[in-house]
């Protein structure tokens, strides 16, 4: 390859007692370039994005950012992980901290800004997301789809390289879904590189540059969205799309 | 002839003076009350006789005292099958022993067949209730504020205060109250000991006041105290067994009226029995001899003052 | 009460789940009065009723039995009473010296031990095993017999520069005590706290030292105030067992007077006067509790 991957995983296998959750992952992500993950529930799609910000130990494989390999021994995993943003579905804000304290907390304490630096950058991203009168709020005070938004505003505040997003509307009411997806696809927009793991199919085909289908812990099939919306190859792909048109949600 | 007669005559005065503080209970025709001058009992036993009921368990005297049974109070060693450490009170011996033995047998009960000894807590002895015992010795000092928990029978023994130590130390070699003016001093709770320290010495240092004479004593050896306030025969006991080089400093007040007496469930008819026992056993001088028994090398103390 | 976090009548990340939406405040379980809400008018007169029946009952069944003016004499004699409160509240400002000094001590004390256990590593095994060991043997061995040990057998010892300071040697004995049982309840705080938050945190980039710092222990402790509570109380309580190193403090001073007077009325004096210290603290814990409970609530959202 001429130009170095933003994210490269190579034959990445993970288990969890004994069970194989991942069976041979190759992915790779170009700059700039937005990745939309998508398959059944204990397919293994939470597992993969977890494993590329090392939250959960890799059995085999390799995992590269920048060319850097991030699974090779004697990394500084906090220096690693201040590279990655990651956003999960659920229990993201710090409860006990206010919205700006919870956004400024990761680039005072881990990236060593200063107070008003970080709280500068903080107020401008509150401010670009809509945000900016929730500054000293505590999280019990937002909708869900606020503390979603707030969460990936604190991600992006460490300015990471990549961005991973893990199902992060699939606990939120409906009619706050939309508010969430629409920050996402503003950062899709400003180029943000980003792997996102997602039940919403009419987003990931909106929004993805690629799509990959994820089942029993392999990639069986990936593509443009177009191609593994309308006519995916695989059997299995196949079904599992008319399972979510059944369900009412593509 | 003149003995009989003499002890008629001291027998009914203690027992007039008795009578007017004890009201009767029950109608069990025990006619108690002095000044009718119908049958009031002659002695101990006659006594015990027409308030066989006030007894706890028929036929049996129950006395209660602290458990373990210290010495000079109670000696004799333990027995196996009897729940009380150091003596055993069945024995009779110690004074307190000698004492109970004594009142038992002239109430009419044998000794020690007769006798039931239960172990009593410093505090049972005056909780409200029905009692475990029929009186309670364990070196109670008859009080005034005490009198509305407990009847009290009369002095089995007129007790001082003393001061025990050990040598090298501040007030090992003191005889008067003065220079233990900064003396560090301890005394068991629940006790006129902790009085004498208030009230007669005064000490700038507050008194240390313990749950048993054991800690007392570790804290003497520390040098974390310099003395111990006890009554006198216990003072001695200390000073011969329990601190290492323990000498006995002195007593205080000779004229002291303080006295140990028995304690009795509030209106119990049998107070004025063993008054009547204890009068019997003052007057033919039996009270001495258990004294000059138990205690002859336990009295002779300089006097503090 | 759970401390998994949120309330447990919504569950964890269920979707429809909106936080705006009024949530009950403090713990269900624990509103006394929380049925005659529900019932109205009628409610609230059967609990009256059967409240003074019940009560009426009682007091009548005490009142009129045969021992109660014994009872009364010894345990509520009014004179005794107002002398005796006096000097135990003189002697109760000793207590208090004693079981905040302590207290401070334990809350760090137990932190410490709660952190080095839940240290994960292999190369903090030793800690771990020392956290451990020292929880094991301090919550075995009674408290008395630990002040005993200290206040009687430091001193004898005869070093030079061991104090032997009876209320130094009791402070001392309940710190060791106490922290082991305090060490205990944030542990269970510590594991409470959502794992998520943890992954948050160190998503961030932050340490495990930072992450413990800022995010975990803040939250344990918030969820641990009303057993940290009930071991201050127990604390307060057992104070008084400085006593038996000869310092008079409230509880031996009412001893005192008990014995001298033959009563147990000095020892009604104190119990109130832990009562009226011990109930506003309980109260402000529950305020406490409630004013985090809401926050919490957040994170059994999104």
């Amino acid at each position: 390859m001429t130009e170095t991957a933003a994210l490269a995983i190579e034959g990445l296998h993970k288990s969890f007692d004994g069970l194989e959750v991942l069976k041979g992952i190759d992915l790779e992500v170009r700059e700039h370039e937005v990745v939309c993950v998508i398959g059944a529930s204990g397919s293994g799609k939470s597992t993969l994005l977890r494993c590329i910000n090392l939250l959960e130990p890799v059995n085999a494989g390799r995992v590269l950012i920048e060319g850097e390999e991030i699974t090779a021994r004697g990394i500084d995993v906090n220096r690693i992980r201040q590279r990655v943003g990651i956003v999960f579905q659920a229990f993201n804000l710090f409860p006990h901290m206010t919205v700006i304290r919870n956004v400024t907390l990761g680039p005072i304490e881990a990236l060593g800004s200063s107070k008003a630096d970080a709280e500068a950058l903080a107020t401008e991203l509150l401010e670009r997301f809509g945000l900016a009168d929730k500054r000293d709020d505590y999280p019990d005070r937002l909708s869900g789809g606020q503390q979603q938004r707030v969460a990936i505003v604190r991600a992006l505040a460490m300015k990471p390289d990549v961005m991973l997003l893990d199902e992060v509307t699939s606990a939120l009411d409906p009619e706050l879904v939309a508010e969430v997806l629409n920050v996402i696809r503003e950062l899709a927009a400003g180029g943000m590189t980003m792997v996102i793991a997602t039940h919403e199919m009419g987003f990931a085909r909106d929004i993805a540059h690629r799509v990959c289908f994820l089942d029993e812990g392999v990639i069986l099939e990936e593509g443009a969205p177009e191609q593994i919306f309308s006519s995916p190859r695989e059997e299995r792909t196949q079904r599992f799309l008319q399972s979510i048109i059944d369900a009412g949600r593509m | 002839m003149r003995k009989v007669l003499s002890f008629l005559a001291v027998g009914s005065l203690l027992f007039a003076a008795c009578a007017e503080d004890n009201p009767t209970i029950g109608g069990t025709g025990a006619t108690a009350t002095g000044g009718t001058g119908a049958t009031a009992p002659a002695t101990a036993a006659d006594c015990a006789a027409a308030n066989a009921d006030a007894f706890l368990s028929p036929g049996t005297l129950t006395v209660g005292t602290g458990n373990p049974a210290f010495p000079p109070w109670w000696e004799g060693g333990t027995t196996d099958g009897s729940e009380f450490e150091f003596n055993d009170p069945a024995l009779g011996e110690g004074y307190e022993g000698a004492v109970t033995a004594e009142v038992a047998t002239r109430l009419g009960f044998s000794f020690p067949d007769q006798v039931a000894f239960v172990p009593v807590s410093f505090n049972k002895s005056f909780a409200p209730g029905d009692k475990d015992f029929d009186f309670v010795l364990q070196q109670i000092s008859y009080k005034p504020e005490r009198d509305d928990a407990v009847d009290f029978s009369d002095s089995y023994y007129n007790v001082n205060q003393a001061l025990v130590s050990a040598e090298g130390t501040s007030v090992a070699d003191a005889t008067t109250i003065a220079e233990l003016q900064d003396a560090k001093l301890g005394a068991p709770i629940g006790t006129t000991s902790l009085d004498v320290i208030t009230e007669e010495i005064q000490p700038t240092q507050e008194p240390a006041v313990y749950d048993d004479l054991a800690q007392a004593v570790t804290d003497l050896q520390n040098g974390d105290i310099d003395g111990i306030v006890v009554d006198l025969p216990t003072a001695f006991f200390m000073a011969a067994v329990q601190i290492k080089k323990g000498v006995v400093v002195g007593q205080f007040g000779a004229e002291s009226d303080e006295y140990f007496a028995m304690a009795f469930g509030t209106g119990s008819p049998l107070v004025e029995c063993v008054n009547l026992a204890l009068a019997e056993m003052t007057e033919d001088g039996t009270l001495d001899a258990i004294e000059q028994q138990w205690l002859a090398d336990k009295t002779n103390a300089p006097v503090l003052s | 009460m759970s401390y998994a976090g949120g309330n447990p009548q919504f569950p964890v990340g269920s979707p429809g789940l909106d936080p705006r939406a009024p949530v009950p405040s403090g713990d269900r379980g624990s509103k006394i009065l929380e049925p005659l809400r529900a019932e109205g008018a009628r409610g609230v007169a059967i609990a009256v009723v059967s409240t003074v029946v019940v009560f009426g009952l009682i007091a009548f069944a005490v009142l009129t039995s045969s021992g109660w003016p014994a009872i009364k004499e010894a345990f509520f004699d009014p004179t005794i009473f107002w002398d005796s409160l006096s000097k135990i509240m003189e002697k109760f400002s000793r207590n208090v010296f004693i079981f905040v000094v302590a207290e401070v001590f334990v809350l760090i004390l137990a932190l410490i031990l709660a952190v080095m256990r839940s240290l994960r590593g292999p190369v903090f095994t030793p800690l771990r095993i020392l956290a451990a060991a020292y929880t094991d043997l301090f919550r075995a061995v009674p408290t008395i017999l630990v002040i005993l040990l200290l206040g009687f057998g430091a001193p004898s010892l005869q070093l030079k520069g061991v104090p032997h300071s009876d209320v130094f040697w009791a402070i001392v004995a309940l710190i060791l005590v106490y922290s082991a049982y305090v060490a205990e309840v944030y542990r269970a705080g510590i594991q409470s706290v959502h794992p998520s938050q943890v992954a948050s945190a160190r998503a961030l980039g932050l340490s495990r030292g930072k992450t413990m710092r800022f995010v975990v222990v803040p939250q344990a402790v918030r969820r641990v105030l009303p057993p940290l509570l009930n071991d201050f109380i127990g604390l307060q309580k057992d104070s008084a067992l400085v006593a038996v190193l000869g310092y008079t403090e409230a509880l031996r001073q009412a001893q005192i007077i008990s014995a001298a007077e033959f009563d147990f009325t000095p020892y009604v004096a104190l119990a109130l006067v832990y009562i009226v210290i011990t109930i506003p603290e309980a109260r402000f814990v529950d305020w406490l509790v409630a004013r985090d409970q809401r926050r919490r609530q957040a994170a059994g959202g999104v």
